[in-house]
């Protein structure tokens, strides 16, 4: 049960120790390189940039990027290694999709199985895979040259190269070759045809023949390790991460894992090691590993060892008095009668969209790790987990900082721990300074522009479609947790996380569907704008708030200086965290997953 | 600017080369050198040297000969992976445990133990009360409308039969426009609530169910008549008996066997769950192959013994059996079934 969430979280860190020195030395450059790639370096580098010139450089690769991702996609139809004839996706699932994986959000308004053919997969995924992936590292590496006053930031360019060809992909090569040789395929043939064991058992042919299976495969193996070690977590089937070729065993589930956290685990020590305040960045680091300990321990309590409250007894009957306008007296007596429970045994807990190979507790865990380091591969249903557990990776998307994704997990702690200091500063009554640097009302006010930017691209686009058709017509389930539904698109959209309640009908298919989900189209823009907003505004804002800090002198460090590697500073680190989040989020959370597990159960029908 | 904009392109350029073409390439290469059956998606044979399915990839059993896979919210279709997306609190998470369960569960304590309780929630349901009061079909339908919708939509003989009884009850028709006048045409699954209510009037401790006679031209027809016993019964009413029986001892059913898997395609299911089923599966093999029950269960279950493994060697979880390799093995030991 506990043994499978701590071993995986020790394998990480023990991982994370050396690859974080190789993490800083790569970005320092201090490395040698055989002659050949040194080219391809020369040739990418533009000389060094200041952080207006690192910042164009990278809003214009993502163009470049936006425009090769949205080419790859509308050619489908024509491009080779698409013997099921795959069509042309709708114009407007095409622009989220691209978005969506531009920004290492992965959330996918398709399903691979279905809607992608090979060649798509392959020169649209693995690049947006490696290079997504990059985009976020590179931004919290000029964070940290800024921050440290360096003379340039260093080169965009070069930075990528670094992270794609040093980094990710030796990983990946290893980590594949294991995928393979557990069971995932490594084929560029589409799909392969058996006839089933029990003939007919999948029904028949028009033609009277028994209808023979038919199973979706591709290059799976070389898919995988980059989809997690880049935390992108686009699943290549529908079902993600719970497919099994996707994850065909327990090691390759606990891999999974291990490969999500990989980089965030390490990014924050090679934040402490480049800006030589390690002691710092451990401290960070404990706090980020306190919240992620809670979001694991809180899932697997409440849906491992925790039946599903829709199958179970509930002996009493419970009578509310609530107001009512046609109600006698404006009060209305509500009663929820006693239920029998069903005869199931759950000692496993809540089964209902779980795998059985990963082990007893590894649906509730991955929930919650791949919400804590914005992967958002999923290996069970989120939509069916227990109201309450759902809360964990909620919790995961709307702080997204219990080590987030790939740098920007790291930058969104990065404007907690100003205003940490800010508030402290404030309260002490002394200019807060955040390594040795004044933090001025510039500096904060583009820290509250990037912390503001989620809570309302999460909570005013979800009260706009849980109050119109939009939203309405798309849910799944009926009461709260189709409110739940809604909540949680926009908030993985926001977090670019990517994970998914994946009842939300948002699915519009093909461009000639004749049946598409009805408000596919609204969710399809409505998801794809707040994921570029809430992308690039908390990427650019704490870019230019670490340029700010950067360029002021150097206080010296005095009786008065608010330690920050200190236990005082963690915990006022995790208040600051726990307040601003509890502030935000509470009443949303009371509407949906709360209402769920204290209201009616069963519900409708 | 068209600086950054040629490098973006060159590294975009890059990048597509090596991950799109080399990285690819070089797993490709690795997998189908060393690891040929899995690079090719784990085919399995079958006794005639053919793909029989895929160990990874889960596939219907009906026979009772066969142990069954968990229920898949996909049909088992592997070029597209679902699962059930039903939220604990939503009724019909519950109704589709429920109809799973009702033909299978039995006492599990009391004169009756070891017994179904398939044939009680028939006896139960003619007597036609519920909760104290009459009228069972009626009150399910008012209780869950959309179940009782799903019911005349499910199939073109249950739409054809509301016609054809709305055309016999205009009256009850009329009242219904009278209450629903947004509705002037009313087709057959708006009906569904009130033809329920109107149906269980006139047919006390009946559901309207699908039977199969001889036509008169000697060839088996199927109808809709109103029954008194059989599955849909024991499916549709087992949790409102249930209800009615909260204090019947039953024998718990595997939590894996009533619930979908994420992917709809879990080649696995729990040690326990095929133990469950081992009765059934060895009584039919015993049956078709003329061989002593008790021996083959002996058998049937060292093929489960030997096929079952934990994840991390008891680690993490509990044994899981391959569906697919164990009937494989049955088929292979005992050959096809009747």
């Amino acid at each position: 049960m506990w043994i499978l969430p701590i071993s995986m979280l020790v394998v990480t860190v023990l991982l994370a120790i050396p690859l974080s020195r190789y993490m800083t030395a790569i970005m320092d450059g201090k490395y040698e390189v055989p002659r050949f790639l040194a080219w391809f370096e020369q040739r990418l580098n533009s000389g060094p940039q200041n952080w207006k010139q690192y910042t164009a450089s990278l809003l214009i690769f993502n163009t470049v990027l936006f425009v090769f991702g949205f080419i790859v996609l509308a050619l489908q139809p024509w491009m080779p290694l698409n013997p099921q004839h795959k069509g042309l996706l709708a114009p407007t699932t095409i622009f989220h999709t691209v978005v969506s994986f531009m920004t290492n959000t992965d959330v996918q308004h398709y399903s691979g199985d279905v809607h992608f053919s090979n060649f798509t997969q392959i020169f649209f995924a693995f690049t947006m895979f490696f290079l997504s992936a990059s985009i976020g590292f590179c931004a919290l590496t000029m964070i940290i040259r800024a921050l440290r006053s360096d003379s340039s930031v260093g080169n965009f360019f070069v930075d990528m190269w670094r992270v794609v060809v040093y980094m990710f992909l030796p990983i990946c090569f290893v980590l594949a070759i294991v995928f393979v040789q557990q069971g995932s395929p490594m084929t560029f043939k589409s799909f392969r045809q058996v006839s089933t064991l029990e003939a007919g058992a999948m029904g028949t042919l028009e033609n009277g023949q028994p209808k023979p299976q038919t199973i979706v495969v591709g290059p799976l193996a070389a898919f995988i390790p980059m989809k997690q070690l880049g935390t992108n977590g686009g699943g290549f089937y529908g079902m993600n991460s719970a497919h099994p070729f996707e994850n065909p065993t327990a090691l390759t589930n606990f891999l999974s894992c291990v490969a999500m956290m990989l980089f965030p685990f390490g990014l924050v020590l090679m934040f402490g090691r480049m800006l030589n305040r390690l002691r710092h960045a451990w401290l960070i680091f404990g706090v980020m590993m306190f919240f992620m300990l809670g979001t694991v321990v809180w899932a697997i309590y409440f849906d491992t060892l925790t039946p599903n409250p829709g199958l179970t007894a509930h002996p009493i009957a419970r009578t509310y008095q609530v107001s009512g306008t046609n109600a006698p007296g404006g009060k209305q007596i509500v009663t929820l009668p006693a239920v029998a429970g069903l005869p199931v045994d759950q000692h496993l807990g809540n089964l209902e969209g779980k795998e059985m190979r990963f082990g007893t507790s590894a649906g509730a865990t991955f929930a919650a790790l791949t919400v804590d380091v914005t992967d958002g591969a999923v290996n069970c249903e989120h939509d069916s987990l227990n109201p309450i557990a759902g809360l964990s990776p909620y919790a995961g998307m709307w702080l997204n900082c219990f080590f987030g994704g790939k740098g920007v997990g790291m930058i969104n702690m990065l404007l907690f721990v100003v205003i940490g200091i800010f508030v402290a500063g404030q309260m002490v009554g002394r200019t807060p300074e955040y390594l040795g640097k004044k933090i001025g009302g510039r500096e904060m006010k583009l820290a509250m522009i990037a912390l503001l930017v989620h809570p309302i691209m999460i909570l005013i686009p979800t009260g706009i479609f849980a109050g119109t058709s939009w939203g309405m017509k798309a849910e799944n389930n009926p009461g709260a947790h189709g409110f739940s539904e809604i909540l949680y698109q926009f908030s993985s959209s926001s977090a670019n996380n990517g994970s998914a309640f994946d009842g939300l009908g948002t699915v519009y298919g093909f461009n000639d569907n004749p049946n598409p989900a009805p408000m596919g189209r609204q969710w399809d823009i409505a998801s794809g704008l707040v994921i570029l907003i809430s992308r690039f505004l908390p990427i650019i804002a704490p870019m230019a708030m670490a340029a700010f800090l950067g360029a002021k002198k150097s206080s010296p460090f005095g009786l008065g200086t608010l330690r920050d590697d200190t236990s005082t500073f963690a915990f006022l680190l995790i208040g600051t965290i726990v307040i601003i989040g509890a502030l935000l989020f509470l009443p949303v959370a009371a509407l949906g997953p709360l209402a769920e597990h204290w209201g009616p159960l069963p519900f409708g029908g | 600017m068209s600086h950054y904009i040629s490098k973006s392109i060159l590294l975009l350029v890059f990048t597509v080369v090596i991950a799109c073409i080399i990285y690819p390439g070089a797993v490709w290469l690795v997998g189908h050198a060393f690891f040929p059956f899995q690079a090719e998606g784990s085919l399995l044979m079958g006794p005639d040297g053919q793909p029989v399915g895929s160990k990874l990839i889960a596939q219907p059993f009906t026979k009772d000969e066969y142990f069954q896979p968990r229920p898949s919210a996909a049909s088992y279709d592997a070029s597209a992976s679902a699962s059930s997306t039903l939220a604990p609190s939503n009724y019909l998470l519950r109704n589709r445990v429920a109809t799973m369960l009702g033909p299978i569960v039995k006492y599990r304590s009391g004169p009756k133990a070891a017994q179904l309780v398939a044939p009680d929630v028939e006896t139960w349901f003619q007597q036609d009360r519920y909760q104290g009061n009459p009228a069972i079909v009626a009150q399910w339908a008012d209780l869950h409308n959309g179940l009782a919708t799903a019911w005349v939509g499910a199939d073109p003989t249950h739409g054809s039969y509301v016609d054809s009884w709305a055309k016999m009850h205009p009256d009850v028709v009329a009242n219904w426009i009278k209450a629903n006048p947004s509705s002037p045409q009313p087709k057959a699954v708006d009906l569904a609530v009130v033809f329920f209510e109107n149906f269980s009037k006139e047919n006390p401790g009946r559901f309207p169910s699908a039977v199969t006679r001889p036509g008169a031209d000697g060839k088996p027809q199927n109808s809709i008549e109103p029954v008194k016993d059989g599955l849909d019964i024991q499916t549709t009413f087992f949790d409102m008996w249930r209800q009615d029986h909260p204090d019947a001892d039953l024998q718990n059913a595997p939590g894996d066997m009533v619930t979908t898997s994420g992917s709809g395609l879990d080649p696995h299911i729990t040690l326990e769950n095929a133990e469950f089923q081992l009765d059934r599966v060895a009584a039919k093999w015993a049956a078709d192959t003329k061989r002593e029950p008790a021996q083959t269960r002996n058998e049937i279950e060292q093929i489960l013994q030997a096929n079952a493994s934990a994840p991390f060697a008891g680690l993490a979880g509990e044994k899981v059996v391959n569906v697919l390799e164990v009937n494989l093995e049955l088929r292979k030991r005992y050959g096809a079934p009747n």
